[in-house]
């Protein structure tokens, strides 16, 4: 601070030459505390903050869109079961249907065709004994 | 003044937000603060009833607001910010009272000085009160709260919200023109 001032200050000095009549802070004090309207003080109590209408209303409006994609979600599967049953009938209904056809087939399939097939195994049977001796 | 010792700051701030304490709370702040306020009002309206009117204004003000001090900052620099209106309103008053423009500086608060009965300053003291007077409203304050109160630029800084470097400037601008005042005024 000193090295701020200028030699001209320094020269001076902080005195200003005023001066204030005797006693005068503590009649000042005493005249000042007469003189002090009354007033009320407006004790800190603990703010009650209201809501807004957001803060209030945001928990229903959670509930009610809960509600309503629980309800979206239910209507879709059951729309979604519905067609599927149909189709799974549907497909149970051809299924049954070529059952049916291939009882059909082994019903009318003659005896021949079964022999025929015996005779072929057995003879690859006989070749395959045959082959060991012709490697000695 | 500053340093009694029965004055607790803490203490008083919490006592001034309860009915049955305040009244006594603000006798102590009175007490404590009346000295300082005074002098820093004094330099800037000159005149020492003028100085008693505006101290009273301060505190008036401060006792009937004081549901606003919610004890954020501190109870000086909350007092110094009331005085310090309560000046530039009364000087600007004065202006308009005697058809000077509230641009004018204020020089005219001075020209009575002498003939003062609370004053009784020497030639330099006298002169460098015209200096000062002469300054612009913001350097004055600037120049009389770091001269005479000795106080800080960051404390300056809260009580007349401007930064630290414009302070400084100003101050340095107020030395600036101070000497100029006298180089003329030889």
């Amino acid at each position: 601070m000193k090295q701020e001032d200028s030699e001209i200050l320094k020269g001076i000095g902080k005195e200003t030459g005023f001066k204030v009549p005797e006693n005068y802070f503590a009649e000042f004090n005493k005249r000042m505390m007469d003189s002090l309207p009354p007033i009320e003080i407006k004790e800190e109590t603990k703010k009650v903050e209201t809501p807004s209408m957001w803060v209030r209303v945001r928990p229903y409006l959670y509930a009610a869109a809960t509600f309503a994609g629980i309800w979206c979600m239910m209507t879709v599967f059951n729309n979604m079961n519905g067609t599927s049953s149909r189709q799974m009938s549907e497909l149970a209904a051809g299924v049954e249907k070529q059952n049916k056809d291939a009882q059909i087939d082994e019903t009318t399939t003659d005896g021949g065709e079964v022999l025929n097939y015996q005779d072929s195994v057995m003879m690859s049977n006989d070749k395959a004994e045959e082959l060991p001796s012709q490697a000695k | 003044m500053a340093g009694r010792s029965n004055y607790d700051e803490a203490l008083i701030v919490e006592q001034l937000h309860h009915q049955d304490t305040v009244q006594a709370a603000f006798g102590k702040v009175i007490e404590h603060y009346s000295s300082q306020l005074y002098w820093h009002i004094r330099r800037m309206v000159i005149d020492h009833d003028d100085a008693n009117d505006v101290l009273q204004n301060t505190f008036i003000k401060a006792w009937t607001s004081i549901n606003n001090f919610r004890g954020d900052a501190k109870l000086s620099t909350w007092l110094y910010k009331i005085a310090i209106n309560e000046s530039i309103t009364f000087i600007n008053k004065q202006k308009a009272l005697n058809h000077i423009s509230i641009d004018d500086d204020d020089s005219f608060l001075v020209n009575q000085l002498e003939s003062d009965e609370y004053f009784d300053g020497d030639e330099a003291q006298l002169k460098l009160q015209k200096a000062i007077a002469s300054l612009p409203e913001k350097q004055r304050l600037v120049f009389n709260m770091r001269y005479y109160d000795e106080m800080k630029y960051e404390d300056m800084s809260e009580v007349l919200g401007t930064s630290v470097g414009a302070l400084k400037a100003s101050y340095h601008h107020a030395l600036k023109k101070i000497e100029s005042f006298f180089e003329e005024n030889d």
